[in-house]
């Protein structure tokens, strides 16, 4: 673009340390809650307290917090779910599925050991609510490998099995929890029955502790990416699979891994959310939200460009925000769906922060019209 | 002013003019104040080596890069290329040196991607003939039906200038359009350049370092040397002597390959009735059988596209063979998976650089790691051992002279000579006992190539057994010990170098059986 005797010119930029990436957040995210401001004009008292209730409900105000954390463990499990498949090239659309395969595995443990609400435990509590989460994780692990499988040993598309899965899994959880279903509550209200409070997930200073194991897998991502043959290999493989396939990197086996891994963190996820949750503890009839919150992971994923600490803030940004201002909305009589708007905003924000990371705009005096001569003295031997 | 040796009236105004480009890399001035004009109607060669700054140059040309300084004019206008829109908006197309087309889809829907014709209705029939008349025209045969996946690197470049002449392009900016096609095809490449430019007044800019070339069709030569413009002539005046002195800056005499004396040793490699389907399901390699001892060269001689490709990766286990059977070191190796076959031994340089070799976005020892990531040395109980990586990525770029900014640059900033270098350098640091070197050298300038085929001498000279395909007949008859011509999937003979001289394998290479091509 030419103004005057200056010109406006978009270039790319040369060389990007991991560091800066992470900083672009930070102005993202203002620019997101400035743009979000018109959302708040219907408010009868003025955006700047409307931006208040959303921060103070999402960050200070104790049940908000709650809520802010156990959706973040949420996010953040699911978001490994998609990344690390992302990392092969592969995309795990099948959160969902996965997430409700996983709070099935779980709650058939009870199921098979005949446990009521009231029941004492057979043996040791600890032990089945260990083999609720192994469970959980292998049921995601499991399904998400068999689009893994047919991935790799036939070249099916993943996206469409994943897909096909989810809604797969959908209908297999209505089965399971409303009228007749094997998991039905005593009460039948279209809920799954109530886990027994000796088999509540274990709190840590009032956080389940899938927190804990959340964060450590974030810690064990990066550095599994980073520092190991293994993450290597699933590097190579998905910047191009042609090299790995030259290298010796066996493509059914990396295809087949990174499904097993991701699916069990998305299994994990649905442990998670409906065994772990202070509060929850069943399925309830409204799981669906749920899987469709899971889709998140995908978003944040993508944000963080694939590296799981990175992750770990902007999934809990999104659930706080998420939360704040679907509260907001109900306190300040605003129109439906503020929630979704503004994190529909600060994905935007994201997206052009990294853009604008890679291009940079300059500004520069346009030279004389002419055609200078060639300069003379250049050797002619 | 250009001073040429005779006395011109009034040079005539440039086309396309660029006046004191310079432009930086991190760690790199790729050029500094570079001068170019490239006349309307002309064959404009732009000679260097490798990492002189061509692709640099014709980005910048062509609204790539952008200059870090200097000015471009077209038509004696100040122009400014933002992007390779406004260029080709002013008909400047470029064929990259590295193919640009999209692979599942077909040739003709290539051609017409980014047409600015087809933004809304398609009619694909009219279209199609179009492109048949222009393909006509220049005498071009490309199967418009293909999927471009099944072409080979020839072809797939056929396309990219039909693509170009087909959104009317006027200047046509080729980056080393011969480095991936066979003789044959560099001459059909040669004779439509020059109907394009006489009978159709486009104008061409051809990027190369090869001077039989440059002497043959150009009418102008910049030659670039380290990023610096160090000769502007007419080609007429030039000689292939005088275009390599300016382009090298000293004499090549220096790098001649010494004749190493090795002893023969035992047998290594048995390969029997080898044969093999290539991607289009046709039986490609039909039944090849040789054998190969240590500290021997075995050279393939063909044109691309005889089998040479599935051969190699039917031996490095990256295609199933059809029938026939491998032996190596006394062990079957028909089945074995690729992983096995580096643990072996075996080395693998395929000619796919960019492709197969190399990850673009990975750092050198991130690249280099791709040949040591399952060796024992490098990796402990499975973490990397970073050190260990680094030094062997230093002792491979210093011993093989790559020149790189740093060991954590990504390997698309190489220039091809050095990414290539880097890639023979990390196979060879496995000293493996058979090496399968595939186009070794081509596309190479004149001191990589001298390089790399010493180096392929010297593993020789430490007994490997080496297995070497190549189109270059020179390159073949002077490092072979053995010498198979291949032709339609088969050898047509396996002849002892003594016993081979240009003209017999030449024409074997051709079709050319046994008999007729007067071998006894
Ligand atoms: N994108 C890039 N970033 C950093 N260095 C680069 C980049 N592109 C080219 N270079 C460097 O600039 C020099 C010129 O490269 P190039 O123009 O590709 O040479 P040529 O085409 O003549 O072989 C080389 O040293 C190369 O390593
Ligand atoms: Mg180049």
């Amino acid at each position: 673009m030419r103004i005057g005797r200056y010109e406006l010119t978009l270039e790319a930029r040369p060389t990007r340390p991991a560091l800066h990436t992470a900083l672009t957040a930070f102005p993202a995210i203002l620019l997101a809650l400035a743009l979000s401001s018109f959302l708040f004009l219907p408010a009868e008292t003025g955006f700047l307290s409307a931006y208040r209730a959303v921060f103070s409900y999402a960050f200070a105000n104790p049940y908000g917090l709650q809520a802010t954390i156990h959706r973040a463990i949420f996010l953040w499990l699911c978001t490994f779910a998609f990344l690390v498949p992302m990392r092969a090239g592969l995309w795990n659309i099948g959160l969902p599925g996965q997430v409700y395969v996983g709070a099935l595995a779980a709650f058939a443990v009870p199921y098979a050991l005949r446990m009521s609400e009231l029941s004492h435990p057979p043996f040791h509590p600890g032990l089945i609510i260990l083999l609720m989460v192994v469970g959980a994780s292998l049921a995601g692990a499991a399904l998400a490998g068999f689009a893994g499988i047919l991935r790799a040993k036939l070249h099916v598309n993943e996206i469409l099995v994943t897909m096909m899965l989810n809604s797969i899994l959908f209908w297999l959880v209505a089965y399971m929890i409303k009228e007749g279903g094997p998991f039905m509550s005593a009460t039948g209200e279209g809920e799954s029955f109530n886990l027994p409070p000796s088999l509540y997930a274990p709190l840590i200073r009032g956080v389940p502790f899938t927190a804990l194991l959340a964060l450590v897998a974030a810690g064990l991502l990066d550095f599994l990416f980073v520092k190991t043959t293994l993450g290597y290999r699933i590097r190579v493989f998905g910047l191009n699979p042609a090299a790995a396939r030259y290298a010796g990197i066996n493509p059914v086996a990396i295809s087949l891994l990174v499904f097993l891994l991701g699916g069990a963190f998305a299994g994990l996820a649905g442990y998670h959310y409906f065994a772990a949750v202070p509060g929850v503890y069943k399925i309830p009839g409204n799981y669906g939200f749920y899987g469709d919150l899971a889709f998140y992971g995908i978003i944040c994923g993508l944000i963080a460009r694939g590296t799981a600490l990175g992750a770990v803030p902007i999934a809990l940004l999104f659930a706080g925000l998420s939360l704040g201002a679907r509260f907001a909305q109900g306190q300040f009589h605003l129109p439906f769906g503020v929630d979704y708007a503004l994190l529909g905003l600060l994905m935007m924000t994201f997206v052009a922060s990294h853009f604008l990371y890679q291009f940079r705009i300059v500004w520069r005096p346009v030279a004389t019209e002419e055609v200078p001569r060639v300069s003379a003295g250049i050797p002619e031997r | 002013m250009v001073r040429f040796p005779f006395t011109h009236p009034e040079p005539e105004e440039p086309l396309l003019a660029a006046r004191g480009i310079t432009k930086r890399f991190p760690g790199v001035l790729a050029l500094h104040r570079v001068d170019l004009d490239v006349k309307a109607g002309e064959i404009h060669a732009v000679l260097g080596q490798n990492g002189a700054g061509k692709t640099t140059l014709m980005n910048i040309l062509f609204g790539l890069l952008q200059p870090d300084e200097g000015q471009l004019y077209f038509r004696g206008q100040r122009v400014h290329f933002r992007s390779p829109h406004d260029a080709l908006a002013m008909g400047i197309s470029m064929v990259h040196q590295t193919r640009k087309l999209v692979s599942a889809h077909s040739v003709l829907e290539n051609i017409l991607l980014g047409h600015p014709g087809t933004r809304g209705f398609l009619n694909l029939r009219t279209i199609r003939r179009e492109v048949e008349e222009l393909c006509h025209r220049y005498g071009f045969t490309v199967d418009l039906g293909a999927k471009v996946w099944q072409l080979s690197e020839g072809e797939k470049q056929w396309v990219e200038i039909l693509k170009a002449l087909y959104g009317g392009a006027k200047i046509l900016i080729l980056d080393e359009p011969t480095s991936v096609l066979t003789p044959p095809e560099v001459k059909t490449l040669m004779a439509s350049l020059q109907a394009l430019v006489q009978d159709h007044g486009v104008t061409v800019i051809l990027v190369t370092h090869k001077l039989p070339i440059v002497t043959a069709i150009s009418h102008t030569v910049t030659v670039l040397r380290s990023g610096t413009v160090v000769a502007r002539l007419r080609t007429c005046e030039a000689t292939e002597q005088l275009l390599v002195q300016h382009m090298i800056g000293q004499d090549i005499s220096s790098y001649s390959i010494s004749d190493l004396l090795v002893e023969k040793g035992r047998p290594l490699l048995r390969v029997e009735h080898l044969s093999a389907y290539n991607d289009k399901g046709v039986l490609s390699l039909r039944g090849v059988t040789f054998s190969l001892h240590e500290g021997e060269i075995l050279g393939i001689a063909g044109v691309t596209g005889n089998g040479q490709e599935e051969l190699v990766q039917v031996l490095a286990g990256l295609r199933p063979p059809a029938s026939g059977r491998v032996l190596f070191d006394g062990r079957d190796v028909t089945w074995l998976s690729p992983l096995d076959r580096w643990r072996m031994g075996i080395g693998y340089i395929p000619a796919e650089r960019y492709e197969i070799a190399s990850v673009a976005t990975l750092t050198l020892v991130e690249n280099a790691a791709l040949n040591f990531h399952f060796d024992p040395l490098f990796s402990r109980r499975g973490l990397f051992n970073h050190p260990g990586l680094e030094k062997v990525t230093r002792h491979i770029l210093s011993h093989y002279r790559v020149k790189a900014p740093h060991l954590y640059a990504q390997a698309r900033h190489l220039s091809g000579g050095n990414l290539q270098k880097l890639i023979v350098g990390r196979v060879l640091a496995r000293k493996p006992k058979l090496l399968i070197a595939h186009l070794p050298t081509q596309g190479l300038d004149v001191e990589a190539t001298a390089f790399l085929r010493g180096k392929l001498l010297e593993a020789k000279a430490g007994g490997a057994a080496v297995l070497l395909i190549s189109e270059d007949l020179d390159e073949i008859l002077s490092l072979s010990d053995w010498v198979a011509p291949i032709y339609e999937g088969r050898f047509v003979a396996i002849l002892p170098r003594e016993g081979a001289d240009a003209e017999t394998v030449g024409a074997m290479m051709a079709g050319l059986r046994r008999e007729e091509a007067g071998v006894s």
